[in-house]
């Protein structure tokens, strides 16, 4: 028989002997869970800065693409129109130069110059349009909207009920960059023949949708959607808070629509 | 066998001398739970001098008495330290009705004071343990400070209520004396781990600091 006593202590063994276990038990829990919570939190961090990494490199990409498009119009705009211009100037300063010549000399500068003119002037209304500046978001969607239909490469319907100040001017700019990439693509990329614009906005969203009946593209084949022009667009659409969805086949068009709570 | 025990007895007690030394080294430089910590190990060494100092004047004497500053001292400081840990009101108010309460007991039953109180012990140790329980939660997703420490609130305190509510066997004739001496060495056992773990928490996280402050 086993007395009373040793009862008692094996109990009390016992029971403090499952204490200890439980204690150690629930540490090494908590040990554990924390470990992986960090390691998953970890993953989350890199993840993060991976993405940013692919923004910062798209950007820089784009930016050098911009770089590389502005110095060839110069180039071919400008400096070789200004060349003329010089080698003109230069006949001028000779001596035994009749005023005939000197008559039709300064008629080809007046008309170079002022082709020229022209030309830096729609330079740098492409970096950016006055319009935008002076009179907003709205005008200058009109304004891009008419400069897309002279092209007479395909019909545009424009609906923008947009309530001007909506969004802050540098917000507003990034919209305006948005559109004019679409605008951009379509043009070189969609053999579309009817283009529609609809910005517009209600209570605390704005929502902007566009529509063409181009070759479309496969949204599950990345390289399309990662391309400059829609990288650009969804990087926009990140900075802006906004969500982009674009439902496109192949032969079937796009169809895009962002939305922007304020 | 009972001399390795009271060997580690001994070592407790030096222990519990000891390491508030290095914590107070580093007392000036660091937060307010820090020192709320400090103040909590300065108390415990005061308390086990004082049983240490009641064993060689009076060595046939109860040292019971003792039993309810230890009890009611970790309380009031650790609740003060997990009330800085987790910046929650309820623990002070908590606080005070328990230490009301442990005041009403003493007050209604002075004897009390002679043996052990097993009822008072286990609800400050559990509120103890339930603090440490939140603080662990909360240090799930960050790193937080004490942390070692914390481990070891929890381990002890939970490990140990088994043992402080049956301490008063030791009052019982009847119950053979090896029982509360069995229950005394697995305490010493668990209470070194604890002191360990102390150690430790200064060891890897205020050491450094402290150590520079004296190359300076």
């Amino acid at each position: 028989m086993v007395s009373s006593e040793e009862q008692i202590v094996g109990i009390i063994v016992i029971a403090l002997g499952i204490v200890i276990l439980m204690s150690a038990a629930i540490i090494a829990f908590f040990y554990f869970s924390r470990k992986k919570i960090i390691k998953t939190e970890l993953e989350k961090a890199s993840m993060e800065i991976e993405h940013q990494k692919e923004v910062i490199q798209s950007t820089l990409i784009t930016q050098e693409e911009e770089r590389k498009r502005i110095a060839q119009d110069l180039h071919d705009a400008i400096s070789s129109k200004l060349n003329v211009v010089s080698l003109n100037a230069n006949f001028l300063t000779e001596a035994d130069i009749s005023s005939q010549d000197t008559n039709t000399i300064g008629k080809q500068i007046l008309s170079i110059t002022s082709t020229i003119l022209e030309s830096s002037r729609k330079i740098a209304h492409d970096l950016l349009p006055p319009t935008f500046e002076k009179f907003g978001l709205k005008a200058a969607l009109e304004e891009l909207c008419d400069e897309v239909g002279e092209t007479k490469k395909f019909q545009i319907r424009c609906d923008l009920p947009y309530a001007e100040g909506f969004l802050p001017p540098e917000k507003e700019l990034h919209v305006f960059r948005i559109v004019q990439e679409l605008f951009n693509n379509a043009i070189k990329h969609s053999e579309a023949t009817v283009l529609q614009l609809t910005v517009k906005t209600e209570q605390n969203r704005l929502s902007l949708q566009y529509k063409d009946d181009g070759k479309g593209f496969d949204p599950d084949t990345k390289t399309l959607v990662k391309g400059i022009g829609m990288s650009g667009i969804t990087n926009r659409v990140a900075i802006l808070n906004g969500t982009l969805s674009v439902d496109s086949r192949p032969g079937d068009g796009v169809q895009l629509t962002i939305k922007i709570e304020r | 066998m009972k001399e390795l025990f009271d060997i580690l007895g001994d070592i407790t007690i030096y222990l519990s001398v000891i390491y508030p030394l290095f914590y107070i080294l580093g007392f000036s430089k660091n937060n307010k739970t820090y020192k709320i910590f400090t103040l909590y190990l300065i108390a415990i060494a005061l308390v086990q001098i004082s049983l240490r100092l009641h064993k060689y004047v009076y060595p046939n004497e109860p040292n019971l008495y003792l039993f309810v500053y230890y009890f009611v001292s970790q309380f009031i400081f650790l609740s003060l330290f997990y009330y800085e840990l987790l910046q929650h009101k309820w623990i002070l108010f908590i606080g005070g009705l328990t230490l009301l309460f442990i005041g009403v007991q003493y007050i209604i039953t002075p004897d009390m004071y002679f043996r052990y109180n097993p009822i008072g012990a286990t609800i400050t140790q559990v509120l103890l343990v339930f603090y440490s329980l939140l603080y662990f939660y909360r240090s799930l997703s960050e790193k937080k400070e004490f942390i070692i420490v914390n481990v070891g609130v929890f381990f002890y305190l939970l490990s140990s209520i088994l043992i402080f509510a049956s301490g008063n066997l030791v009052l019982d004739d009847t119950i053979p004396i090896y029982i509360p001496s069995l229950l005394q060495d697995i305490n010493i056992s668990l209470y070194l781990i604890f002191q360990l773990l102390i150690m430790l928490e200064w060891w890897k996280n205020y050491a450094d600091r402290t150590i520079i402050k004296f190359k300076k």
